[in-house]
């Protein structure tokens, strides 16, 4: 009965520690399975395309590894090329801090196989080359593993999205109008301007 | 030269304000909209603030955009550059289109022919559009020039340091507001039910508009002069137009001029380039969201509403106790500490204090700003346009500079930047301490031993030849007026405190 007091107190202290730091990636271990359908070099179009992604626990982990999985979050991340002279997309060890992976593709509860979902690229989502990288999260929302589609040094098997332009027709003839307008009518003005000095003249 | 009581009572009876014998107000009465001079006032400060909203439209939507684009930290430094440096020679440029056309069509035309560019950042679709776009827009701060000079042709000395230090820093609120308008476009636009990267686009119509609309007010309810517009004026042959290059040359050569450029590129340079990093730098460092970086970032802005006008009162009471010796130190004192706060800026880790030190950081700057037009004024009499447009243009190039070495592409993280720049920002303030006027002296030096008078200093720019035309009298007029700049202590010559301070156009 004390030893089993003392075994859950500590189990509890030690999430407690864990929760208190920062998890950083290099403390996740790799034991997702993640595809994804695009193929390497693919480009895919903004609010169009789509992309499914299919995960699964590695089996040659020893059995038990996942006793502590609980949710799975698939997120959508930028490949080392995009992330070059861009502060807002850097690769930090510290989890918090990190800015690798900023679109939610899913959030799941874990299962260890047959996992699979259906995404239809946002249009929020930047022209960009990226992976797709999974997180799996404990029961108190803490990374304790990870999959992704590409190696550790991200290089193989990287796709790329091509945003929507945002621009429209009607946008583009507002913005034309408008600016003649504003031309013409100061040459309007010039020659009102003038008319009024002739007047005064007269006068 | 005093009023002529009979004359004085039908020209009272025409303006709203009291005006001297040049029909200059020699009152300021903000909440009045009389025409013509409050009218002038108000609108010269709302579409110069339009121009501002305009110009740092783009940094509060910056995350939006650098998805959109896809632009690298290069290209948005770029682009911050490329927005205020156009405006360095157009503010040079703007002093003589004022000469010739008046501040009233001068202003107009400029500020419509630089909406095109702020409709077309609508349809910008690359690095290279977006920094023409950024480019072109930037051109519209040139506005300040013709505020200053409208605002000097419709005001009398005793109240110009406040008309133009209100327009001024009023002006510049709009670097702050748009900080906070642009989001909140860009969030109802967004709930209406565009994309993010089609809401930013429609959001920039907004600034737009708003530039259009004031220079259409003040072609119709504007006003060149108190008696009437330049057009009016020169074929009446009331106005007499100087020579150019002789105004020209006596700008370039007053080694104090530059020295108040580079220093003006210390305080409002300083000032053009937060208002282009500072909501990337609150988004980016402490994660907050894009409203809320917003909302920190304009608050820098807005301290313009006090911090500007109140530097140039500062200076003001300064010169009454110690005359021009007093503005320089507290110029140098002011601006100095404003260095000090921009390492702290850079230093501070956490939100809380890092907005505190903003706002202290804000103040100091601001003000530093109106007090270097305190004593821009007293540099030259005859060449004071181009000396106006000189230091307004080094403000700019002030801020090109900063934004170059400090917070383009990936050299210096955005919190080093700002630290490094504070360091600069001392430094180059330093050169404050070689002004030196031989009627006045100087932050170290007592005026000259031989007694040189404020007539000595200001007659030097007119040769023999003008004189005999009398060209001069306007800068004699200015000398007179100006030995209140000795202060109390060295005050020996008899104020000419019964006369009306006549001014200048």
């Amino acid at each position: 009965m004390a030893i089993q007091g003392s075994f859950v107190a500590s189990i509890l202290l030690s999430y407690l520690v864990a929760a208190c730091y920062g998890a950083t990636f290099a403390s996740l271990q790799d034991t997702l399975i993640v595809t994804g359908s695009p193929k390497a070099g693919q480009v895919l179009k903004g609010g169009e395309d789509n992309i499914t992604v299919t995960w699964s626990l590695n089996t040659t982990f020893p059995a038990g590894t996942d006793s502590d999985y609980k949710t799975v979050k698939i997120k959508l991340c930028y490949a080392p090329i995009s992330q070059q002279d861009r502060a807002w997309r850097k690769t930090e060890e510290e989890l918090k801090k990190d800015k690798t992976c900023q679109h939610k593709i899913v959030e799941k509860p874990y299962s260890p196989s047959a996992n699979t979902f259906t995404w239809t690229v946002q249009k929020d989502v930047p022209t960009a080359t990226y992976f797709i990288r999974a997180y799996v999260h404990n029961s108190i929302d803490k990374e304790v593993a990870f999959g992704q589609t590409t190696d550790s040094h991200k290089a193989t098997n990287l796709f790329e999205i091509q945003a929507i332009s945002g621009r429209h027709v009607s946008l583009d003839i507002a913005s034309i109008c408008f600016s003649a307008f504003s031309v013409v009518s100061l040459f309007g003005f010039f020659f009102l301007e003038k008319r009024k000095a002739k007047a005064a003249q007269k006068s | 030269m005093e009023i002529s009581q009979g004359g004085d009572d039908s020209h009272q009876k025409k303006f709203a304000l009291p005006v001297d014998s040049e029909h200059k107000a020699t009152e300021f009465r903000l909440f009045s909209v009389a025409a013509p001079h409050m009218r002038a006032f108000h609108l010269s400060w709302i579409s110069f603030f339009a121009c501002f909203v305009s110009t740092f439209a783009a940094p509060p939507l910056l995350p939006i955009i650098r998805d959109n684009l896809d632009l690298t930290a290069t290209d948005i430094g770029n682009a911050g550059i490329a927005a205020v440096s156009g405006a360095v020679f157009a503010r040079i440029a703007m002093g003589t289109a004022c000469d010739l056309f008046g501040p009233r069509l001068a202003s107009a035309a400029l500020t419509l022919l630089t909406t095109p560019a702020v409709y077309c950042t609508s349809i910008a679709n690359s690095a290279v559009s977006f920094l023409l776009v950024r480019f072109f827009t930037g051109f519209s701060l040139a506005t300040f020039v013709s505020t200053q000079f409208w605002m000097s042709s419709m005001f009398s000395a005793r109240v110009v340091g406040t008309a133009n230090g209100v327009a001024g820093g009023w002006g510049n609120l709009g670097g702050g507001a748009t900080q906070l308008i642009m989001p909140l476009v860009f969030d109802l636009i967004q709930h209406i039910g565009a994309t993010k990267f089609t809401a930013w686009r429609i959001a920039f119509f907004i600034p737009a508009l708003f530039q259009t609309l004031s220079a259409y007010g003040i072609f119709f309810l504007g006003q060149d002069l108190p008696d009437g517009n330049y057009s009016q004026l020169h074929k009446s042959g009331d106005k007499h137009k100087d020579n150019f290059a002789q105004v020209f040359y006596h700008a370039i050569t007053n080694y104090r001029g530059w020295i108040l450029a580079l220093t003006y590129g210390y305080c409002f340079g300083v000032e053009l380039t937060i208002d282009n990093i500072i909501v990337q730098y609150f988004y980016d460092r402490f994660n907050v969201n894009l409203h809320t970086a917003g909302i920190i970032a304009a608050s820098f802005g807005l301290a313009n509403l006090f911090s500007r006008p109140g530097g140039g009162m500062l200076s003001d009471l300064m010169a009454k106790k110690f005359g021009m010796r007093g503005r320089l130190w507290t110029l140098w004192i002011v601006q100095t500490l404003g260095g000090v706060f921009c390492i702290l800026l850079g230093k501070v880790g956490s939100l809380g204090v890092s907005v505190a030190v903003m706002l202290i950081f804000s103040v100091f700057v601001q003000a530093a700003c109106g007090l270097t037009f305190g004593v821009v004024p007293f540099v030259s009499r005859r060449s004071l346009g181009i000396i106006s447009g000189m230091t307004g243009g080094g403000g700019n190039v002030g801020a090109v500079l900063t934004q170059v070495i400090f917070f383009r592409g990936s050299r210096y993280s955005t919190e080093t930047g700002l630290t490094l720049m504070g360091v600069m920002i001392i430094c180059c303030t330093l050169v404050i301490t070689l002004i030196y006027f031989p009627q006045w002296g100087g932050m170290f030096c007592g005026p000259a031993s031989k007694g040189t008078t404020e007539e000595d200093y200001y007659m030097s720019e007119w040769n023999s030849a003008e004189k005999e035309q009398g060209f001069h009298n306007a800068s004699l007029k200015f000398s007179e007026n100006s030995r209140n700049e000795r202060g109390k202590r060295i005050g020996s010559a008899p104020t000419p405190n019964n006369r009306t301070p006549d001014t200048y156009v």
